[in-house]
């Protein structure tokens, strides 16, 4: 099934504002799924803004505007200058070894511990992004 | 409910000569992890890891019997 050409330019446009960007399930004050709240928790101790989209609306079409643009197809996932960084495994490392702050120009937190299965989120920031279908 | 052999059979077919677990994390059979060693990961950036990995099971992702799948890699010949 081939994405939806206008959510795709929705979403390249969306990219091309946020330098950072998560797309997640549910948002950073209400996250549904326990991987998007992890990625949300990384992203509030390192103090970066970011855009969020909750993607439970739209999942399916999506699903396959993200397969296209970097041949991913599950959530979460965190955009950095347009590209994908990756899902939760890949940025709870990049988080802990100081990767992750580097590329977002953000000051590594001194006990930077990924927050894990059970630590709740905490978010501040981030007024959701709506993508309209 | 994911069939954790047969996932594991996916992901051996889509990189030759890796070595694949694949665990269920939660018990409750849609959460798993795979932990991957494949000779093909030497030179590729973690995502793109991740990625062969991912693709090997979308199948699984697609039909629903598989909620989500943390991953880790390792190239079975270390470059460095």
């Amino acid at each position: 099934m081939a994405a939806n050409p206008e959510l795709k330019q929705k979403v390249e446009e969306v990219l091309r504002e946020n330098t950072v960007l998560l797309f997640m399930k549910g948002t950073p004050e209400m996250p549904r799924c326990g991987f998007s709240m992890r990625v949300v928790g990384v992203l509030e101790q390192l103090g970066v803004e970011y855009g969020a989209i909750d993607v439970l609306p739209i999942l399916d079409p999506l699903r396959e505007v993200t397969g296209e643009i970097s041949d991913w197809r599950t959530f979460p996932q965190l955009y950095v200058g347009g590209e994908l960084v990756g899902g939760c495994d890949i940025v709870e490392e990049m988080f802990e070894s100081g990767e992750l702050a580097g590329l977002v120009g953000a000051e590594q937190p001194e006990e930077a511990e990924a927050p894990g299965p059970q630590a709740p989120a905490d978010p501040q920031q981030s007024p959701p992004l709506q993508v309209d279908t | 409910m994911a069939d954790l052999p047969e996932i594991e059979r996916m992901i051996a077919a889509a990189l030759p000569g890796a070595e694949v677990e694949v665990l269920d994390e939660t018990g409750g059979g849609d959460h798993l992890r795979a932990n991957v060693r494949a000779p093909q990961f030497a030179g590729l950036s973690r995502i793109e890891q991740h990625r062969l990995v991912k693709n090997a099971v979308q199948a699984r992702f697609d039909d629903g019997s598989i909620h989500a799948l943390s991953v880790s890699t390792e190239p079975s010949e270390s470059s460095r």
